[in-house]
C-alpha cells in the first residue's frame, strides 16, 4: 500500500512536469512546475514516512491526501477538458487540506468540535461551492460541468469562496496561537518551530486568496512565496522526525552515564536529558505499600490524564517498576521512550529498591515515634494515678493516725504502735515516690526543664555548672527527652568518668534545642556498650534529632544532642 | 489566726482542716481550684494560705502560679506550698527574692502534727518554712572548695534548722540547748561561711539557701 502510494507520488511528480511542459496556457512553466512539485511531493513523501513510522496516527494519511490534492489541482494546466474539469474541481481543496493537516498535528485528529466545524466548513466551501460555481458556468469553455452560462455569478461564488477560506485560515492561526500559549513555556523546542511554520503557511494562504479577490498587484509573486512556505511545513515536520532519530544518540549517552552507576537521585536527571524533557518526573511503584513514591520513598500521586501531562508505565520482567510523568509531546517519539526505558532498566530497579528502603525506614521511624509516645503517655498516666490515688490516700491515712495519736493522752504502748504504723506509711510513700519519679518526671511537665534541671545539677555526683538559656516552655516530649538526657549523662559521669566537675548547657540555636553535657574525666566512653547511651540516642532520634558523643581517652567526655524545635 | 486551704483531694482537704482547727487555727475557707483560692484570699485576707502545688484543671503549675500571685499581691497573707515532691528549682522560684511569709513542704510533713502546725504558724507570722529535704539536698551538693567542711557536726545541725526557717529559740528547742548557745552557733556559722549576719529569721533563710546553692 505504502509502496503503491509512493509510486503514485512519483507518477504525480512526473505528470506535474509533463503537464507544465505541454501546457499551452501556463506562463513560465519551469517555475510553476517546480513550485507545484515543491508544494506537493514533500507532503506525499513526508506523509508516507509519517504513516510508516506511526501507523496508528492519522497524520500520515492526511498529509498524503493533502499532497495528492495539490497534485490534482495542477490538472487545471491540462488542455484536455476532462482533466481540466477535475483539476478545477480540486483547485481550492489543497488550502483547506493544509488547514486540516496543521490543526490535526500531531495526532491526526481534530480534538475540539470547534476545529471540526472549521475544517468541515472549509471543505464545503472549497469543494461544494466550487461545484456550484462550475455548474453556473465559470472557468471558461473547458469546464465540462457548465450548465448555465452565468459566468458573472460564478465569479461572485469564487470570490465568496476565497474570502471564506482566508477567514478560516486566519481563525486557524488563532487556534494554533492559543494552543501554543496554553502549552505554557515550550517544553520541547522542535514542536514550537513546527507550529510557527504551520501558522505562517496559513497566513500566506489567506493573504494570497485575499489578494486574488482584491485583484492586488503582485498575485503571481505572492503565489510563489505561499507555495514555497507551505512546502516548508512538511520539511519542518521531517526535521522533527529526523531529530527524533538523532535523539537516539542521547540514549547512547544515557548508557554511558548509567554505566558509571549514578546515585538513585541522579537517575531522573539523566532520563530527563536523554528524553530532552526537563519537566520529567519519575515515580517508583512500591507494591508493598501499594503506592507510587519519589526516590526518597515519599508517596506521590500520578497526574490525571488531562492532556497537560502524560504518563508512561514501565514494566520489567512482568512486574511494574515505575512510571514516567512527562510532556505529552513525547508520545510522538515512542521509540525514544522505549529505548530510554530499556536502557535505564537496571538503574530503575535500583532506584525502586532505594525508594522502597527509604519508605520502610520512614515507616520504621514513624512506628518508633509512636511506640515511644505511647509509652510516655502510659507512664504519665500511671504517675498521675499514683499521685492522685495511693499517695494522697496514704498521706491522709498518716494524718488520720496522727490526729488519733493526739487524742491518746496516756497509753504509751498504743502511741508507740501508731508511731510505727506512721513510719511504715512514710516508707511506703518514699518508695511510691521513687516509682512515680521513675515513671515520669512530673516536675518537668509541670514546671519546665529549667526548674527540673536545678535539682539534677545539685544532686549530681560532681559539681555541675548549669547554663540553661531557654525562655519559656518547649514541647513536652522535647523537655522530657532533654531531662532524661541530662539525668542519664550525669549518672554516667558518676559511674565511669572519674571527673571532678561537669557542665550542662541547654540552649536554642537556629530552631534546634541543643543539650550539651561535658565532663573533665577520663573519657573513653563506649557509645555501643550499655543500653543507657543507646536508649538516649533512640529518644533523640525519635524526635528527628542527633546525638553525638566525643570521648577521647584522657580527654573528658562531651555529649551533644541537637533536636529540631520549631516553636 | 486564719487560714484557707486549696487542695483537690477531699480526704486531705478535710484532714488538713480538722488538723488546723484542732490546733488553734481557724480555717475560713477551703477549695480545690486555684481560681477559688485567689477569690477566697481576696475576700478573707487570711494570715496563711495552704496550697497544693498540683491543682486542677491541668495539674501542672496552677498551684505554684496561684502561690506566686498571692505573694506578689497579698503580702500580708503567708503562703505555704505543699507538694508530693520537693524540688530545689521550685523552692527557688517560690522564694525568688524573699523568704518572708513563704513555706514549701513535702506533703508527708502534715502527719507530723506538731512540726507542721509550727511551720504554718511561722509562715502566717511572716517567717518561712523550708522542707528539710531541700536543705539536705543543698548540703549534699559536691563542691570543689568547701567551707562547709570547716563546720562542726553541731554547727551543721544548727545550719540545717536555720535554713528550714526556724528562729534561734526554735533551734534551741529542737536541739535542747539554751538560747544563748544557739545564738553562739549561729554567729560562728556566719563567720565561717563569710556571710554577713542579717536581721530577720526569714532573711537569713534566703541568705543561707543562696549561699548553699551557689
Amino acid at each position: 500500500m505504502l509502496w503503491a502510494l509512493g509510486l503514485a507520488g512519483l507518477a504525480a511528480g512526473g505528470s506535474i512536469v509533463t503537464l507544465a511542459a505541454r501546457s499551452e496556457v501556463l506562463p513560465e512553466p519551469g517555475v510553476r512546475a517546480s513550485l507545484a512539485a515543491w508544494m506537493t511531493l514533500p507532503y506525499i513523501f513526508g506523509g508516507l514516512l509519517a504513516w510508516w513510522r506511526r501507523p496508528d496516527s492519522r497524520f500520515g494519511p492526511l498529509m498524503v491526501a493533502a499532497g495528492f490534492a495539490g497534485f490534482l489541482s495542477t490538472l487545471t494546466w491540462s488542455s484536455v477538458d476532462g482533466l481540466f474539469t477535475i483539476g478545477q474541481a480540486f483547485d481550492l481543496l489543497p488550502a483547506v487540506l493544509f488547514l486540516h493537516v496543521f490543526l490535526a498535528f500531531p495526532s491526526g485528529r481534530l480534538e475540539q468540535p470547534f476545529e471540526r466545524v472549521l475544517v468541515i466548513t472549509g471543505y464545503a466551501t472549497a469543494f461544494g461551492l466550487q461545484l456550484v460555481g462550475m455548474t453556473l458556468g465559470g472557468f471558461g469553455p473547458n469546464n465540462v460541468l457548465a450548465i448555465a452560462g452565468e459566468a458573472g455569478a460564478a465569479g461572485h461564488v469564487l470570490r465568496t469562496q476565497l474570502v471564506v477560506i482566508s477567514s478560516l485560515c486566519l481563525i486557524g492561526v488563532g487556534v494554533l496561537a492559543t494552543r501554543r500559549w496554553r502549552a505554557g513555556p515550550p517544553l520541547r523546542r522542535s514542536l514550537s518551530v513546527l507550529i510557527d511554520a504551520f501558522a505562517l503557511g496559513l497566513v500566506m494562504i489567506a493573504v494570497l486568496f485575499l489578494a486574488h479577490v482584491l485583484e492586488g498587484p503582485a498575485t503571481e509573486q505572492l503565489r510563489w512565496a505561499t507555495f514555497a512556505i507551505i512546502g516548508l511545513a512538511p520539511l519542518a515536520f521531517l526535521v522533527g522526525l529526523v531529530s527524533a532519530r538523532l535523539a537516539r544518540t542521547t540514549v547512547g549517552d544515557l548508557f554511558v552515564e548509567l554505566r558509571a552507576d549514578p546515585a538513585p537521585q541522579d537517575l531522573r536527571d539523566a532520563l530527563a536529558r536523554a528524553l530532552r524533557d526537563p519537566s520529567l518526573t519519575l515515580a517508583y511503584w512500591l507494591p508493598a505499600f501499594g503506592t507510587y513514591t519519589d526516590v526518597h520513598g515519599r508517596p506521590v500521586e500520578l497526574p490525571k490524564d488531562d492532556g497537560t501531562r502524560a504518563t508512561t508505565l514501565i514494566d520489567q520482567a512482568g512486574a511494574h517498576v515505575a512510571a514516567l510523568v512527562h510532556d505529552p509531546a513525547l508520545h510522538d517519539e515512542p521509540e525514544l521512550l522505549d529505548a530510554v526505558t530499556a536502557a535505564a532498566g537496571i538503574a530503575l530497579e535500583n532506584g525502586r529498591l532505594h525508594a522502597e528502603l527509604r519508605a520502610r525506614l520512614d515507616e520504621l521511624r514513624g512506628s518508633r515515634v509512636r511506640v515511644l509516645e505511647a509509652g510516655q503517655k502510659e507512664r504519665q498516666r500511671l504517675e498521675r494515678d499514683l499521685h492522685d490515688g495511693a499517695q494522697q490516700r496514704l498521706i491522709a491515712l498518716s494524718l488520720e493516725l496522727s490526729l488519733l495519736e493526739e487524742r491518746l493522752h496516756g497509753d504509751p504502748d498504743a502511741r508507740t504502735r501508731l508511731d510505727q504504723a506512721r513510719r511504715e506509711i512514710a516508707t511506703s510513700l518514699e518508695e511510691l515516690r521513687a516509682v512515680a519519679r521513675g515513671l515520669h518526671p512530673a516536675v518537668v511537665s509541670g514546671h519546665g526543664l529549667e526548674v527540673a534541671l536545678e535539682q539534677l545539677a545539685v544532686r549530681a555526683p560532681v559539681p555541675v555548672r548549669l547554663n540553661v538559656a531557654v525562655a519559656g516552655r518547649l514541647p513536652e516530649d522535647l523537655e522530657v527527652a532533654a531531662f532524661y538526657l541530662v539525668s542519664e549523662s550525669l549518672a554516667n559521669i558518676g559511674k565511669h568518668a572519674e571527673a571532678t566537675s561537669a557542665t550542662v548547657g541547654v540552649e536554642r540555636l537556629n530552631g534546634r534545642l541543643v543539650v550539651e553535657v561535658v565532663d573533665d574525666g577520663i573519657g573513653g566512653a563506649d557509645t555501643e556498650r550499655g543500653t543507657g547511651l543507646r536508649g538516649l540516642a533512640d529518644r533523640v532520634e525519635a524526635l528527628d534529632g542527633r546525638l553525638r558523643v566525643w570521648s577521647p581517652r584522657g580527654g573528658g567526655t562531651r555529649l551533644r544532642a541537637e533536636i529540631p524545635c520549631a516553636r | 489566726m486564719r487560714a484557707v486551704i486549696a487542695e483537690d483531694s477531699v480526704l486531705l482537704r478535710e484532714g488538713l482542716g480538722r488538723l488546723l482547727n484542732e490546733n488553734g487555727l481557724k480555717v475560713v475557707g477551703s477549695c480545690e481550684t486555684a481560681d477559688d483560692l485567689l477569690l477566697k484570699v481576696r475576700s478573707y485576707s487570711p494570715d496563711v494560705a495552704i496550697v497544693d502545688i498540683r491543682l486542677p484543671p491541668t495539674h501542672n503549675d496552677e498551684g505554684l502560679r496561684a502561690a506566686l500571685h498571692i505573694r506578689a499581691n497579698h503580702p500580708s497573707t503567708g503562703v505555704l506550698v505543699l507538694s508530693q515532691y520537693v524540688e530545689l528549682g521550685l523552692a527557688m522560684k517560690l522564694l525568688a527574692d524573699s523568704a518572708d511569709g513563704a513555706g514549701y513542704l513535702l506533703k508527708d510533713r502534715i502527719s507530723d502534727v506538731r512540726d507542721f502546725v509550727d511551720s504554718v504558724r511561722r509562715v502566717a507570722n511572716g517567717g518561712s518554712a523550708i522542707d528539710p529535704i531541700i536543705v539536705s539536698t543543698l548540703l549534699s551538693k559536691r563542691r570543689n572548695d568547701d567551707p562547709l567542711a570547716e563546720l562542726t557536726p553541731r554547727e551543721r545541725e544548727v545550719l540545717e534548722l536555720m535554713a528550714e526557717g526556724r528562729s534561734n529559740q526554735g533551734i534551741a528547742d529542737a536541739l535542747v540547748i539554751t538560747l544563748r548557745a544557739a545564738e553562739k552557733y549561729v554567729s560562728s556559722i556566719f563567720t565561717k561561711l563569710g556571710l554577713p549576719s542579717s536581721g530577720s529569721d526569714s532573711r537569713r533563710v534566703l541568705a543561707v539557701l543562696l549561699y548553699l546553692r551557689s
